[in-house]
């Protein structure tokens, strides 16, 4: 092989080369802000018939508990408005309110988990909730102080049973401004209901 | 780090398959190579997880001349798609679920495939070809949404008709155009679902010839 073929294969070997690294160095990034975090998830039982689940109880408060899944005494700023969203979503879909547990179709709870996320992992109690394959959970890379809010609607006959019939997810609401959270958490609580559109009346 | 193994893994493949490379392009019991540059436009299935195209994409082939016109060989190639999206996603879970949320939706296809082409035209002119890659595509996806991210790294059988045309530009050197529709049979999104990759590549790169 003459000199001039060897330097147009190692021209045309270079660039090839090149292109490779500039495809690996423009891999798309993943900048987030936290707004972006934010998580809406909504599971249900399929096995449930929803429709003749229209009246529902609800707790005047919302529990905490931390990473190990303990209860907290703390509770937040933006509990009564937390609540308060629920009903409105809740009343909205046909719902009709009962004080009485005994009395009502549902048992709604809502609880509130705060964890700092130093790296990677899965905090497997939430997550539980709403992917419950803990073996396709990665690591991740992001760092933030994130909280969950969860409301569920259980069976308030068969308080022994773990298994709620519908349970919504709320990730990422612990980290902005408070009139941010303030509005993150009523946008979220209603794209909850939204993307549900098997309950209440709508089924 | 899994690119970049990849990446090395293609860069030794280029680096064997390009030193004996010095025989000429259609004439019989040669090889030759090519190194395409790749933009693709998701349908199907692949539409619907990541609807947006791809940019980011390279494929080598090297092909040996069997007759007059037709050549065997193979082909490689790396197609990176990305979607930044908001839109609702349904979870194949035990329990169904719903997911919102602003979401990183990546695939990564891998295709590897034996191939078979046929030529039209005289040996130094330009050659227009179509022709059959049969193989199949190592597709890592992901889903991330939120701090979760969901991964689903497979093997799936495909194919992908082709259609192109060859340009000498001198004794050593020529230009390959063509296009590829990818089709892999089976599939499974990150999220559960099955789903069957497909998408149409537009290729152009350069030909190695005597």
């Amino acid at each position: 092989m003459n000199n001039n073929k060897i330097v147009h294969r190692t021209i045309l070997l270079l660039a090839f080369l090149s292109l490779g690294f500039i495809l690996v160095s423009c891999y798309p990034g993943e900048t987030l802000t936290p707004a972006d975090t934010d998580v809406v998830a909504t599971f249900y039982k399929p096995d449930v018939d929803f429709s003749t689940k229209m009246t529902y109880a609800i707790p005047d408060s919302i529990a905490r508990v931390d990473e190990d899944g303990n209860p907290i005494s703390n509770p937040g700023q933006f509990d009564q408005q937390i609540i308060n969203r629920i009903k409105q979503n809740l009343n909205g879909l046909g719902f009709t309110e009962e004080q009485n547990p005994a009395n009502a179709d549902v048992l709604v709870v809502a609880f509130i988990t705060t964890t700092t996320w130093a790296s990677g992992g899965c905090y497997s109690w939430w997550y539980g909730w709403w992917y419950p394959y803990p073996g396709m959970c990665y690591p991740v890379v992001y760092t933030y102080s994130t909280g969950t809010l969860l409301f569920a609607m259980t069976d308030p006959q068969n308080q022994s049973s773990s298994d709620a019939m519908w349970v919504a997810g709320i990730n990422g609401i612990l980290e902005d401004t408070s009139t941010g959270i303030a509005t993150r958490l009523n946008n979220n609580i209603d794209q909850a209901f939204t993307q549900s559109p098997y309950l209440g009346e709508g089924k | 780090m899994k690119f970049n193994k990849i990446f090395y893994w293609l860069f030794l493949v280029t680096v064997c398959f390009l030193i004996p490379l010095s025989q000429g392009f259609a004439q019989r019991d040669t090889w030759f190579g090519a190194a395409t540059y790749q933009v693709s436009f998701p349908v199907g299935d692949t539409k619907e997880f990541t609807d947006a195209t791809s940019f980011l994409g390279f494929g080598l082939d090297f092909r040996y001349t069997v007759q007059k016109s037709t050549t065997v060989g193979m082909a490689f190639g790396w197609n990176i798609f990305h979607e930044r999206t908001t839109r609702t996603a349904e979870l194949a879970t035990e329990n169904p679920g719903t997911i919102t949320g602003t979401q990183d939706r990546y695939l990564n296809a891998f295709p590897i495939m034996a191939n078979v082409h046929y030529y039209f035209g005289e040996r130094k002119g330009i050659r227009p070809y179509v022709g059959l890659n049969a193989g199949g595509y190592y597709m890592l996806q992901r889903f991330a949404i939120g701090i979760v991210s969901l991964q689903n790294d497979r093997w799936e059988w495909g194919i992908a008709p082709e259609a192109g045309v060859i340009i000498p530009v001198d004794r050593e050197l020529a230009i390959m155009v063509n296009g590829k529709y990818n089709y892999a049979f089976t599939g499974e999104s990150a999220l559960g679902t099955d789903i069957k990759h497909s998408y149409i590549g537009l290729n152009i790169g350069i030909v190695w010839q005597q």
